[in-house]
């Protein structure tokens, strides 16, 4: 195991940290309330939902703050990536056509599934009945489809 | 909302009433035989005589001083004189409710932990509620035709009150004069917005239509409202008087409804609304108040200062409203890199009336995004120009402020930890002890020794950066981020480099600057351009070698083919001369050999 080293003999990170450093501590205040929030008397499939949320939300931002609108370095994004703020395999997978919104990566593993297919929130909205409303239960999307 | 005593306690309703919910929260009671709504739970007899209050004319009553005792020794008692001291006084008079109000609260306050679970028709219980104080704005205004100097005032809760900008008064109650002009005005509102959209020709249509329907209208439309408001200030009387929720819209739904008259300017202390009023809910009411909110939606995109019915649709053109939308993401100091979720999740920006420029969230969504964009290569450009600053030079002005000889540095650093220059990840942790350390260590310094080095430091520094036109202010960073800049304590320091400047030469000229700048430059360049030279030859003295070398053995191959081509050619020459010298000689051998062998043989 890599020794803890202490925050003020860390190297610091990239430019440009400093301005996004803001919107990163309250996503991260947001995960840890999400962790901390009693799951007692929820259903146990919901417990782990506002989890995949917020992990899904901060990747976008750092997925959109690179890819859509330059807003940070390479450097400081793959000091991003190193570092947890997002998840890089789901990013790899919005770079993908079909996969521009998908919402976690549970829901395209097909393996674990009873029919061997993806999640419900997969399906696009033109291909459920009217006004079928759907929930994943892996992470409580509502659809991820391209073309919803 | 309001607090509600256990349905245990309550008496039991009387035939004929039921219990509801309204939209806003509150319990309210209807009877279906007598169709009757009220908020006050029925069955319980009301309380004192109704001593009636003339609502138009706001007479000043003398403040009751000594009316609520001071210090009550029976809570019942207490309770009772300040029910009997609702009513009898005129509220309407600001003074009057103001100076009520500080009386009313000051008995109120010991009563409530001894009254806690008593039951008087569920009224008691609000009293110990604490009391929110709701921030109430004025929100636009309305002239009212025919009564000049008079405004109607929409506040930002959907209440109304009507102001005289002469008289500079203003009252929630309508005075009765101007009621008519309002119910005409209110007609008017619930008519256009059942009719949806109108132009301004029709509105000019209708106005007159109105000049000459009204007097009928009228005749039959001010007894009721006359009856309702004599009900309304009935309740009022009788009713616990206490401040509204900011929600409830009660107060907003009819002129003759909020039954006070206040100061504008007291909004916050009061909130009179009779908050447990007689509620009737007639169609017409409700139509009345939904239009109301309507026309308040409808002002939000405008809020102009002179706003007036009829100019409510001057269309923006799309790309004004983009730009608007973006001067007020401007204004209230947006992050540019927070994400769009953040934004509507704070909602600061909800209130301004540029937020509805554009219709859909969508759109606006659309030119954050742009915006954002757009502010952010802004940035960039902006911090690229900027000259970087040495992280030191922050740190060492910080600490010839804070350093002292009595800490020692893990403790200075636990001092100041969220200090921004001991936070600063340029600089690590490291070098900032070194230059505690260095600096403390200076400290204890004798006075000459450090203006001397002092000195040394500023000889160093060449002429061009540093001469006698150099401000004072704007000292090189090569000086400033040096321990022994801040060794001095500035007081001594700070003239002591001013008299060092006076007494350096001017700036070196242009010409020569450069002269230097470019010499040492050239020096530099030439010393490279030399050990490239230098490496080129070597490279070059190798190549030849090789060259020479490859030559050398291609010479010797050739030597050796031409050697053997020869040997082949000589071969070949031999061939048959020496085969048929060879048969000869070998004849003439074999001869010889048969010879000899003969002869051997």
């Amino acid at each position: 195991m890599p020794a803890i080293r202490h925050a003020s003999k860390r190297k610091p990170p990239p430019d440009g940290f400093s301005d996004i450093e803001e919107d990163l501590l309250i996503f991260s205040n947001k995960m840890k309330d999400a962790q901390n929030t009693p799951t007692d008397n929820i259903p146990k499939h919901q417990a782990q939902w506002p989890i995949f949320q917020i992990a899904h939300q901060r990747s976008r931002y750092v997925y959109e703050l690179y890819y859509e609108k330059e807003a940070i370095s390479k450097q400081l994004y793959e000091w991003l990536l190193k570092n947890g703020y997002a998840d890089a395999m789901l990013i790899a997978k919005w770079k993908k056509q079909g996969y521009e919104k998908l919402c976690c990566l549970r829901c395209i593993q097909t393996k674990e599934t009873n029919f061997n297919s993806t999640c419900i929130c997969r399906v696009p909205r033109a291909q459920l009945k009217e006004d079928q409303e759907v929930q994943c239960v892996s992470c409580g999307c509502r659809g991820c489809a391209s073309t919803d | 909302m309001t607090y509600q005593p256990s349905p245990s306690a309550l008496p039991p309703l009387p035939a004929g009433w039921t219990e509801h919910k309204a939209p806003t929260g509150h319990t309210y009671y209807y009877n279906a035989e007598t169709k009757v709504s009220t908020y006050r739970r029925p069955g319980v007899a009301p309380f004192a005589p109704v001593a009636p209050v003339a609502p138009a004319a706001p007479a000043v009553v003398p403040a009751p001083a000594s009316a609520p005792v001071a210090a009550p020794m029976n809570p019942a008692m207490s309770s009772f004189v300040q029910h009997q001291m609702v009513p009898q006084i005129n509220l309407s008079d600001p003074a009057v409710a103001n100076a009520f109000m500080a009386q009313y609260a000051q008995t109120q306050q010991p009563q409530q932990g001894q009254r806690g679970g008593f039951g008087a028709g569920g009224r008691g219980g609000m009293q110990s509620r604490p009391r929110p104080q709701p921030v109430d704005k004025p929100r636009s205004k309305v002239a009212i035709p025919g009564c000049e100097p008079w405004i109607l005032v929409y506040t930002k809760y959907g209440r109304r009150f009507v102001y005289n900008p002469v008289k500079n008064a203003s009252y929630w109650r309508i005075p009765e004069k101007l009621m008519p002009a309002i119910l005409e005005l209110d007609q008017a509102r619930i008519r256009q917005k059942a009719e949806g959209k109108t132009t301004e020709q029709e509105q000019e249509q209708q106005a007159q239509q109105n000049e000459g329907t009204t007097d009928a209208e009228k005749a039959s439309s001010t007894p009721a409202t006359e009856g309702q408001q004599a009900e309304a200030q009935h309740d009022y009387d009788s009713s616990e008087y206490e401040e509204v929720e900011v929600t409830d819209d009660e107060g907003a739904e009819d002129g003759d409804q909020d039954a006070e008259g206040s100061s504008r300017k007291r909004q916050r202390t009061e909130e009179p609304t009779a908050n447990d009023a007689h509620a009737e809910f007639t169609e017409a009411d409700i139509a009345a108040q939904l239009a109301a909110m309507g026309a308040e939606y409808g002002d939000d995109a405008e809020m102009g200062e002179d706003w007036e019915e009829g100019d409510e649709g001057l269309p923006l053109s799309e790309s004004d409203a983009r730009e608007l939308f973006k001067d007020l993401l401007n204004d209230f100091n947006i992050n540019p890199y927070s994400p769009w979720d953040k934004l509507m999740e704070e909602g600061k920006i909800f209130d301004d009336a540029r937020y509805t420029v554009l219709p859909t969230t969508k759109a606006r969504k659309e030119v954050w995004e742009e915006w954002s964009r757009a502010k952010i290569q802004e940035l960039k450009e902006r911090r690229a120009k900027e000259e970087k600053k040495d992280p030191r030079i922050p740190y060492l002005a910080f600490l010839q402020a804070k350093a002292t000889p009595k800490l020692y540095w893990p403790e200075f650093r636990r001092k100041y930890k969220k200090e921004e220059p001991m936070k600063d990840p340029k600089l690590s942790d490291k070098d900032r002890e070194k230059y505690y350390r260095e600096h403390i260590n200076r400290l204890k310094l004798p006075q000459a020794t450090l203006k001397a080095d002092l000195k040394k430091l500023l000889a160093s520094v060449p002429p061009s950066q540093l001469n006698n036109q150099t401000p004072a202010s704007h000292l090189p960073p090569q000086v400033l981020c040096d321990i022994r800049y801040i060794s001095l304590d500035p007081q001594v320091r700070d003239p002591f480099i001013e008299a060092y400047i006076q007494g350096l030469g001017p700036p070196p000229e242009a010409g020569e600057v450069a002269a230097e700048a470019e010499g040492e430059e050239e020096k530099k360049a030439r010393e490279e351009r030399r050990k490239r030279e230098k490496v080129l030859q070597e490279r070059e003295r190798a190549v030849a070698e090789e060259k020479r070398r490859q030559e050398k053995r291609l010479q010797y191959e050739r030597a050796r083919l031409r050697e053997k081509e020869r040997e082949l050619v000589r071969a070949m020459h031999v061939g048959k001369k020496g085969l048929v010298s060879q048969l000869a000689g070998g004849t003439q051998t074999q001869v010889e050999g048969g010879g000899d062998k003969a002869e051997s043989s």
